[in-house]
Parts: C-alpha cells; sequence; structure tokens
C-alpha cells in the first residue's frame, strides 16, 4: 500500500520486507513467577498421590503373585448359570424390584427437592436467612450417603424395598435440589424481571418466569438422577433393600460365582437401557 | 426530512403528565450517575432518551420502574407521587408503568398469548394465577386484543421463541398493553433488532403513543430513528439533562456533544457511536466516564 502511493520502484523489495519484519518481544515478569507455580503445583500432586499409593497399599506385584485366585475364581462364574427357574426368572423380578426402587426414589423426591431448590437458589430466595437454612438442609441430605439412610430406615420399616426407596428419596432430595438450584442461578433473569415490573407477585414471577425458563434442565437433570438413582438402588439391595443387588450378593456368600455373572449381565441390560432412555428423552427436550 | 409531528402536533389532550420526575439523583459510590434530573413525558407523546453509554439513561428508567432505588427526587406517574406511597399501595401506582427491554424478556417456551397474558397477571389471584391453563377466559381475551393491538393475533399460539426478534419485541409490547399501563418505558426497544424490525417497533410505539393516549418514552441510540418518529427528545450527558426539545430542532453539534467520546477529541460523530450498538449496550452503568469537566454551557 505505501509503496504503492509513493511510487518507488522498490515496492517489491519492499512488501517482502514486511513480510519477514520484527519486533523484539517484550519481556513478560511474570514468567518466572508462573514456572515457580507450576513446578509447585506439579510437585504437591506429585506428593499427594504417593501418599495415597502407601495408604491404599496399592502393590502390584501382590497382584501379579496371587494371579491363581483370580483364574480359580473367574473358572467358577464361567459359564453363567442360565436356569431359567431357579436364576433368569428370580434375577428378573428381581430387577424389576430394583427399577421400581429407582423409580419412587427419584419421583418422590421431586416435591422436596423443588421446594429446597427454589428456597435455596440467590435468585429466587425470599430471604437471606431462608436461603442459607435451606442449603443447610440440602448438604446434610447430600452428605449422608444414600447406604446409611438405608440402614436407618430398615431399624425402622424393616428389610426390603421400602427402605430403600425411603432412603433414595432423602439422598436424591439433597443432589437434585442442588443441581436445580444452580440451574435456576444460571438461567437468564429478564423474563422474571420483566414481570416484577407488571407488579406480578413473587409466586406468579416463579410459575410464569424463573419455573417455565428452566425447564429443560429441570427434567434433564431428572433424568440423569434416575439413571444414577436405579445404580444406587441395586448397592441399597446388597444391605437388604431387596431387589437384584440382594440376589447377587447371596449368589457371592453362597459362592454361586456362575450366578452372579447371569445377575449381572441382567444389571448391565438393565443400566444400558435406562441409558438409553433418558438420552433419548433429553434430547427430545431439546428440540 | 423533518420529523412529522413535532411536540406541537400532539393532540390536544396529551397535556396530562404521564410520567413526572423533578430532581431524581443516583449515586454508585461517589459517582453521581443521576444528577438532579427534570423532565416530563406527556400522555400521547414519544419522547426519545438519547445520550452516550454511562449518561444515565437506563438509570433513569430503572428508578421509575423501582428496579433501582434514587437517592433524592420525586418520581410521579398518572399523577400520584410514587414516594409517598410503600408495599402493596406502590405496586399497584408503578402498574401504571409497563418497561419493554432491549433483551425482550419473554419466555420462548411459552405461547405468545401466555406471554401477553402474564402482563396482567397482577388481576389475578389464587389458583388461576398458577399455570396459563386456569387463566381467566377474560384475561385470555384482553391478551388477544393486545396481540391484535401489534398486529400478531394470528400467531397468538406459536411459542415466543419461533418468533422474529421483531415479532418477540411486538409481542412484549403487547404484553405491556395487557397490563393496562397509562406510560410505557421502552430501554434500547430496537437495539438487537435489524432495520426494518426497528422500523415497524418504532411505528407501532408512536402509533400507541398517538392513538392509544400513552406516554411513551424510548432510549434510543440512533438518532436518526429518534428524528424520524419521537415528538420530543431530551438528551442526557452525564447525568444531567443537556436538551429537552423538539427532535427536530436539535442541532448536529448537541448530538455530537451528547455522542462525544470521553477519551480525546478525535471528533467522532453520532452515527459512529449508533452503529456499534448492539450488544455492547447494557453495561452502559459500568463504563465509567472519563473525568473532563461539565461542558453544559455549550449546548443548553
Amino acid at each position: 500500500m505505501t509503496a504503492v502511493q509513493t511510487g518507488r520502484p522498490a515496492s517489491a523489495g519492499r512488501d517482502a520486507a514486511d513480510r519477514g519484519a520484527r519486533l523484539p518481544v517484550p519481556v513478560d515478569a511474570s514468567r518466572g513467577r508462573r514456572f515457580t507455580g507450576w513446578t509447585l503445583a506439579v510437585t504437591a500432586l506429585v506428593v499427594v498421590h504417593v501418599l495415597a499409593v502407601q495408604g491404599t497399599e496399592f502393590e502390584l506385584g501382590k497382584l501379579v503373585d496371587g494371579w491363581q485366585g483370580m483364574a480359580r475364581f473367574v473358572s467358577q462364574a464361567f459359564p453363567p448359570s442360565f436356569n431359567w427357574d431357579k436364576v433368569v426368572l428370580p434375577g428378573l423380578e428381581a430387577t424389576l424390584v430394583t427399577l421400581w426402587i429407582g423409580l419412587l426414589g427419584t419421583t418422590l423426591s421431586v416435591p422436596f427437592a423443588l421446594l429446597l431448590a427454589i428456597l435455596s437458589s440467590r435468585t429466587m430466595s425470599p430471604h437471606p436467612v431462608v436461603y442459607q437454612v435451606a442449603r443447610a438442609i440440602l448438604s446434610f441430605f447430600r452428605a449422608v450417603p444414600d447406604i446409611v439412610f438405608a440402614l436407618v430406615f430398615v431399624t425402622a420399616v424393616g428389610l426390603g424395598p421400602f427402605a430403600g426407596v425411603l432412603a433414595l428419596i432423602c439422598h436424591n432430595t439433597g443432589v437434585m435440589g442442588k443441581l436445580w438450584a444452580e440451574a435456576m442461578e444460571e438461567t437468564d433473569q429478564g423474563p422474571e424481571q420483566a414481570l416484577t415490573t407488571t407488579g406480578a407477585s413473587r409466586v406468579q414471577r416463579i410459575f410464569h418466569a424463573s419455573l417455565p425458563m428452566v425447564i429443560p434442565q429441570f427434567v434433564g437433570l431428572l433424568m440423569y438422577r434416575f439413571d444414577v438413582n436405579v445404580r444406587s438402588s441395586l448397592v441399597l439391595g446388597l444391605v437388604g433393600a431387596g431387589g437384584i443387588g440382594l440376589l447377587i450378593n447371596q449368589a457371592i456368600k453362597t459362592f454361586r460365582f456362575d450366578e452372579m455373572v447371569t445377575y449381572i449381565i441382567i444389571v448391565l441390560i438393565l443400566v444400558i437401557v435406562v441409558d438409553q432412555l433418558s438420552a433419548f428423552i433429553r434430547r427430545r427436550l431439546q428440540v | 426530512m423533518a420529523n412529522a409531528t413535532p411536540g406541537a402536533g400532539t393532540p390536544a389532550a396529551a397535556s396530562a403528565a404521564g410520567l413526572r420526575v423533578s430532581g431524581l439523583t443516583k449515586r454508585f459510590g461517589d459517582r453521581a450517575v443521576l444528577d438532579g434530573v427534570d423532565f416530563e413525558v406527556r400522555r400521547g407523546e414519544l419522547v426519545a432518551f438519547l445520550g452516550a453509554n454511562g449518561s444515565g439513561k437506563s438509570t433513569t428508567l430503572k428508578c421509575v420502574m423501582g428496579l433501582t432505588e434514587p437517592d433524592a427526587g420525586s418520581i410521579e406517574l398518572d399523577g400520584r407521587r410514587l414516594d409517598a406511597l410503600r408495599g402493596q399501595a406502590l405496586v399497584e401506582a408503578r402498574r401504571r408503568a409497563a418497561m419493554v427491554f432491549q433483551k425482550i424478556c419473554l419466555v420462548p417456551r411459552r405461547t405468545a398469548l401466555d406471554n401477553v397474558c402474564a402482563g396482567g397477571l397482577s388481576r389475578v389471584r389464587g389458583a388461576g394465577s398458577v399455570s396459563p391453563l386456569f387463566f381467566p377466559k377474560d384475561l385470555r381475551e384482553e391478551a388477544m386484543a393486545c396481540l391484535d393491538r401489534v398486529g400478531l393475533a394470528d400467531r397468538a399460539l406459536d411459542r415466543a421463541g419461533r418468533l422474529s426478534g421483531g415479532q418477540q419485541q411486538r409481542v412484549a409490547i403487547a404484553r405491556a398493553l395487557c397490563q393496562r399501563a397509562g406510560v410505557v418505558l421502552a430501554d434500547e426497544p430496537v437495539s438487537a433488532l435489524d432495520p426494518a424490525a426497528a422500523e415497524q417497533v418504532m411505528t407501532l410505539l408512536v402509533d400507541l403513543a398517538h392513538d392509544e393516549g400513552l406516554a411513551v418514552a424510548a432510549v434510543l441510540h440512533q438518532p436518526d430513528l429518534a428524528l424520524r418518529h419521537a415528538d420530543r427528545a431530551i438528551g442526557l450527558l452525564r447525568g444531567r439533562i443537556a436538551y429537552d426539545g423538539p427532535m427536530s430542532a436539535m442541532s448536529v453539534d448537541v448530538q455530537e456533544e451528547l455522542y462525544r467520546p470521553d477519551h480525546g477529541a478525535d471528533g467522532s460523530e453520532p452515527a459512529g457511536s449508533a452503529a456499534q450498538t448492539p450488544g455492547a449496550t447494557s453495561r452502559e452503568e459500568r463504563v465509567a466516564p472519563g473525568p473532563r469537566p461539565l461542558v453544559k454551557g455549550t449546548i443548553a
């Protein structure tokens, strides 16, 4: 450009010089500090991992030495038992119970989770004190593992699926309430503000602006929690809450490893089906 | 092309003040965003608020709507002074003013009709106000009439998110009508719209002012839009009124002064600052003005 304007014959050489032009890079004063920071972070990571290896008695040599034990276990487990009357049919029936535990544990926690989510989202909470209290309640339900809730409820209602449902309701209220509250805090506050200016009440603003704005996220998170809860109810079965987890536990205790593998195959199919179902519903919601 | 309807051309019935603001002052920290702002918007006229980012236009509207508390000054809506009212009475009085937002602020999943109905929610109490399924028939019919007024009756049952930007803004205006507001405050209503849609929305706002006797105050960033549509213009410069008069009488010098960048005197023109409005606008209040002294004498 400049060469053309001045009309100098050396325009080609000038362009080439421009292309190869260089400028000194300014000295980056923070470079050394950043290097030190990275070194410290990596060192700290290595140290905690060494501590973790010691703390868990992590020793690959032991695994190699004991390979016969594993081989014996696997040889007992295969082939899986496909005895319809004694293994497969009870397994399917128990799987259905597991599914029902996960389903009820999810849906029955919706009202509690919704209420606590509204009270504990910064944007919708009516008062800072209410906000803190609701958050504390959610933290409690989240912090106590579902298996502990299950043991507590077993003392009241005895062993069985009912205790499992109650345990999942408690734990899922804590987790889903937290997830929903965060979803509400992240959505666009515009419609809610717009309704404020029309003189709508707080409840009206929630039902006509905040909630309709977050429904897709809410249902997506609900499906995700259903997926997780079905798998949790398997573990609850191990402590006596019924379902296929109980059968797996019994199979292990009676050394019927071939039956155990059959149950695990059934569980695998259940988990895949639930996962596909929740992915399908989430996809449909996004349209 | 001079303004078709300068201040003198408005209907005679429009003399009543819809909105009267006096001595409005608002500080953020030690910075006065509004410094004794006085103005009036009469029924039947559309007043354009002009001024650079940070001049206090949006803060003025927010004070009127109660989204921000002013430090001093009085606001009168339809003849009722807001500072004398508290609680429910204040909410009632404020309901006479409706706001139209740059970001439109509809619920995209709900139908256009349901969004318009939401404007009338304050008249519905109890179970009828929990879900659109239970909205009373008269509210739905009134909302239909409002949608018809903005020319979108045929899209009533479409989801708001499926409408174009211009149509969405017209639905938002219908929501303001359904609120039965006498005063409409529009905060950069067309900044996010393409020129044709902007023209349509501005025409609608002017029609509402002239035909329905609404008092319309619109923050605009495009002086040419103001020139074509506004009955009157109010220019704000660093929290003070720098111009108040017919848009057609606003000289180019005044326009340049209103939109002059705070840093350096590189002779910018208002068209330049108008062109960069979409997106960069709502942050207005956070942009600190430069330390230049007031040059009020040169314009007012």
